[in-house]
């Protein structure tokens, strides 16, 4: 099955007289396991990409398919419950809500949306998750007491606890030194790949683009060229 | 509750603050109605619980009964208009009165035996069936005023005896006595032996079945000479003092409501806007805007009436502590009337709050830098 | 210090919500005590205006003019004590008068005297009146001829006074023979001959205290004599009056604290990220405490002078049966008040403040 599926996608911004064009005619497919690094310069769509993959944002055209989905047509409440079940996102700096502890940080979109029904599931899927993500000695902490490495790694068990079809990450080793950056990398590899879920990394750090399976170039808005992984 | 409860326990110290605040404000309304609603009772509850459902002052008296002197023959005009069912003399005075071994001021309140003005809440003992009979309003017993106790009036003849005790029967802040009318004549040609007549200060009279006491008022108003009639809830909210109290006390409890909605209103709307980059995560990543409208609102009512809580119970110690000589009392119907209002304002108060949380753009999370915390 | 004013200058937004809470606090504030001075003015302005060390009252009183009754023995007792320079009557009797053209009784306090007090001239003739200026409200004009009492005594008003009031009702100082026909007139049960009156005031040198006991002692205790300033105290509800009262304002500081701490606590939380930058690059925290201390004197004087326009303004629209009373001294506690609780409140913010690391608050992700 296709993780992700954008057919035709544009999306124009309205300033003044001027249409602003940040999406021009993207075509992407990324399959149920793919790892998809996105790179591309400042202002060339990365963002609004991602923004309407992950149901952020509507394209003025073109069709949007997750986990075979359509969400084209979604209202602002659909995408809200699409959001909160398909799809996982870590955002460019460390985003954890931070009067919760790890553990609340990714049981939140559960507790919020899904109220008292497989609480005890949801606390257990939770510890569990921090454990593999080698947070086990901080289910309880709350984010200022965490490091900037084990706060990525919750942000990424938050993306994942839903178990979604697609995850989306943007700029996830910016804020992190070398060092850390590979750790998480490799992290978020080996939990990619072993849960089957699909990623794409909005990156402009080559060094990300070695842990993809496919690096896709976006300029101006459009797609342009697609390279295999250098790893 | 899990979201909105997890923000409190971790941010105490705001909370605490803001709850003080409320707390302080709803003490405030608390302390001040309680003192007002014992200063009202203290002051007119004589007139309140006495039988008679309309009063007859002189017309000079402007609704004084302290102030009003009305002739003798008052009495048998009021007697005669249409309506009213028994009309009789009623005497007020201030007295010293030796009692408990101090000289206190009191407040003698006298009618005529089988006719109105009586207090109506006798709670212990019996209502006067004799001359230097009286029945002593509540709350006095420390000073003297007992069941059975035996008082002077000062330049008196004779002693006077407690025969009941009736509840919030005090008259003018005063101890109070209700005895017969002859007593009270006698009492005032005791001390001052010139006086040739001793007028009643007011008449008081009740309606027949089926008549109301406003249109027995009217009647007397229209017919009598020289006076001005009052139903007896007029008289007690019309009393000089009553009137004035009630507004100037009315205008600084609403103040007070002001400053609490207003505090509590702007205090939610500044947290909505530091938490915004939260918000935006939590939208981003699915949470509902209703849930998080609804975390805000809960808050809310947690912070409140938790300040509601606080300021009942400093309302009440702080009553207790004070010696509390006007018998003010918390009542718990008026705090729970208070704690709704200051409740239902904040709620409303807080929509400026909740209409941020719900113009949030999810898609701000993708915006560099905006999800730095 | 600079940077405070600039923010105060450039964001006047961000004090917005706290200024705006202590605008209302103020108004509550002025508005508490000018009903307080309101209240305590109007009642016991005939008695702060004698020119008198003690008020002497027959002992069966209990401090209450209207229940005191003293005759010509009993001042011919005190004039013989030495070191009593002066003895005056005085009568006060609470009637209601009719003003010509008006339809409603207006509340007076007719004052019989002998030593006039300060503000208010010699005895006038019988019939005549010095009128106090709260009786313009109900519409008595200088010339007009007032019927007091359910006898209707007629009293010509030949001038105004200011401050001479009793009980917070328009005092109209007479005569002595002119007073005691309105009392009797209006109470034929509790008449007083000539010579007669409800209280004496009295003047000496030295401690009045001591001249008070000494009256008391020179009439065998038929009296009891207070000091002016305990006479005043003992006028019906004022004791209790101010003591509630202060209670009230004193509560209402303790919210002014409170709100101030709260709010600035916000901002405190709010500009961590900043107060961090500055004390990477070396402000200290006293500077940075400072300012914010600055910035909460001069969020409270703006709401001060806001709040103060304001309750002038509303209090204008009350009626004239709120005995509310704006007076500067008033206003300059108040004021001082507000200054002092807003300062510790922001006083609050010291310990955050200090806390603030510059390292942290400078990294990303933080």
């Amino acid at each position: 099955m296709t993780a992700l599926q954008l057919d035709h996608v544009s999306k124009v911004y309205r300033s003044g007289d001027d249409d602003i064009v940040a999406l021009d005619d993207a075509n992407l497919t990324v399959a149920a396991d793919e790892m998809i690094g996105l790179i591309g310069p400042s202002g060339s769509g990365k963002t609004t990409l991602i923004s309407i993959a992950g149901g952020l944002l509507t394209p003025t055209e073109g069709s949007v398919l997750v986990g075979g989905e359509n969400i084209t047509g979604y209202n602002a409440k659909e995408l809200t419950r699409f959001r909160g079940e398909q799809v996982g996102f870590v955002f460019q700096t460390v985003n954890l809500v931070p009067f919760l502890t790890a553990r609340e940080n990714l049981l939140v979109v559960g507790e919020l949306s899904g109220g008292r029904a497989g609480r005890k599931q949801a606390t257990t899927r939770a510890d569990q998750l921090l454990d593999e993500l080698g947070l086990g000695h901080r289910h309880d902490n709350l984010p200022r007491q965490l490091s900037g490495g084990e706060r990525q790694r919750v942000a990424v068990g938050r993306a994942l606890m839903n178990e979604p079809k697609l995850v989306l990450f943007d700029e996830p080793t910016s804020a992190l030194d070398t060092h850390l950056g590979e750790q998480v990398m490799d992290l978020i590899r080996s939990e990619v790949k072993g849960r089957g879920t699909a990623a794409v990394i909005v990156t402009h750090d080559a060094r990300v683009t070695t842990y993809c399976d496919r690096v896709v170039t976006i300029i101006d808005g459009r797609l342009a060229e697609t390279a295999a992984a250098s790893a | 509750m899990f979201l909105a409860w997890r923000e409190i326990t971790r941010s105490r110290a705001r909370f605490l603050l803001l709850g003080g605040a409320v707390g302080l404000l709803v003490f405030l309304i608390v302390f001040v109605q309680a003192l007002t609603g014992a200063l009202i009772r203290q002051f007119i509850g004589a007139i309140d619980h006495q039988s008679g459902t309309v009063l007859v002052y002189s017309a000079d008296a402007r609704k004084n009964l302290e102030g009003s002197r009305v002739p003798l023959d008052a009495v048998s005009a009021v007697a005669a208009v249409p309506g009213v069912a028994a009309a009789g003399p009623l005497g007020e005075g201030t007295f010293s009165v030796q009692a408990g071994g101090q000289l206190r001021d009191t407040a003698l309140f006298a009618y005529q035996l089988g006719k109105p003005g009586a207090p109506t809440t006798v709670i212990s003992g019996r209502l006067p069936r004799a001359d230097f009979e009286a029945v002593a309003s509540d709350g006095n017993s420390a000073k003297g005023f007992r069941l059975g106790a035996t008082v002077r009036i000062e330049h008196s003849t004779r002693a006077m005896r407690i025969v009941g005790i009736a509840r919030d029967a005090n008259y003018s802040v005063s101890p109070t006595l209700f005895t017969t009318f002859a007593t009270y004549q006698q009492t005032r040609k005791d001390a001052n032996p010139a006086a040739v007549v001793v007028m009643p200060s007011a008449v008081v009279a009740t309606a027949d079945p089926g008549v109301t006491p406003a249109t027995v008022r009217d009647r007397i108003n229209h017919t009598v000479p020289g006076i001005e009639a009052l139903t007896r809830d007029q008289a007690v909210a019309e009393s000089p003092g009553v009137a004035s109290v009630g507004e100037s006390i009315g205008a600084i409890v609403l103040l007070c409501f002001f400053v609490v909605v207003v505090v509590a209103g702007l205090f939610f709307l500044i947290l909505t806007v530091q938490k915004a980059q939260s918000l935006t995560l939590l939208r981003a990543i699915g949470v509902r805007a209703g849930a998080l409208v609804r975390a805000l609102l809960v808050q809310v009512v947690v912070v409140v009436l938790g300040g509601v809580v606080i300021g009942g119970l400093l309302g009440w110690l702080a009553l207790n502590a004070a010696g509390n000589s006007l018998g003010a009392r918390v009542e718990i119907g008026a705090l729970l009337q208070t704690g709704a209002l200051v409740l239902g304002l904040s709620l409303v108060a807080a929509l400026g709050a909740a209409r941020r949380v719900l113009r949030i753009d999810p898609v701000r999370a993708t915006v560099p830098g905006s999800l730095d915390a | 210090m600079r940077i405070a004013l600039r923010e105060l200058r450039r964001r006047p937004g961000r004090f917005g919500p706290v200024t705006a809470a202590l605008i209302l606090l103020t108004v509550l504030l002025l508005f508490l005590g000018g009903l307080l001075d309101g209240l305590y003015i109007g009642a016991t302005g005939a008695l702060r205006a004698q020119r008198a060390a003690v008020v002497v009252y027959s002992a069966d009183a209990n401090d209450s003019i209207i229940r005191s009754r003293l005759d010509t023995t009993t001042r011919a007792q005190i004039e013989r004590i030495s070191g009593v320079t002066a003895v005056g009557g005085l009568g006060i009797s609470l009637l209601g008068a009719k003003v010509p053209g008006e339809t409603t009784l207006a509340d007076a306090a007719v004052i019989g005297y002998q030593r006039p007090p300060t503000g208010v001239p010699a005895v006038p003739p019988p019939g005549d009146a010095w009128a106090d200026r709260r009786l313009e409200a109900f519409g008595v004009r200088v010339g007009q001829t007032l019927r007091l009492g359910p006898r209707e005594v007629p009293i010509r008003v030949r001038g105004w006074v200011e401050d001479t009031n009793y009980l917070l009702q328009g005092s109209l100082w007479v005569a002595p023979d002119t007073w005691r026909r309105a009392q009797n007139a209006s109470r034929p049960d509790a008449p007083f001959a000539a010579g007669e009156f409800q209280v004496f005031v009295a003047d000496g040198p030295g401690d009045p205290g001591v001249l008070a006991r000494r009256i008391d002692r020179a009439t065998g205790n038929a009296t009891a004599t207070l000091t002016k300033d305990a006479a005043v105290l003992a006028s019906p509800g004022t004791r209790q009056q101010k003591s509630t009262f202060n209670g009230i304002i004193g509560v209402t500081f303790v919210v002014v604290g409170l709100v101030v701490a709260l709010f600035f606590a916000l901002l405190t939380l709010e500009r961590s990220p900043i107060y961090g930058v500055l004390k990477a690059i070396g402000t200290t925290t006293r500077r940075l405490f400072a300012g914010v201390l600055l910035q909460a004197l001069i969020v409270a004087t703006a709401a001060f002078l806001i709040g103060g326009l304001i309750t002038l303004g509303l209090t204008s629209l009350l009626p004239a049966r709120i005995p509310i009373l704006l007076v500067g001294s008033r206003a300059i506690t108040t004021f001082g008040g507000i200054l002092l609780t807003a300062a510790i409140g922001g006083a609050i913010s010291l310990r955050r403040i200090a806390r603030i690391d510059p390292v942290t608050a400078i990294g990303t992700g933080t």
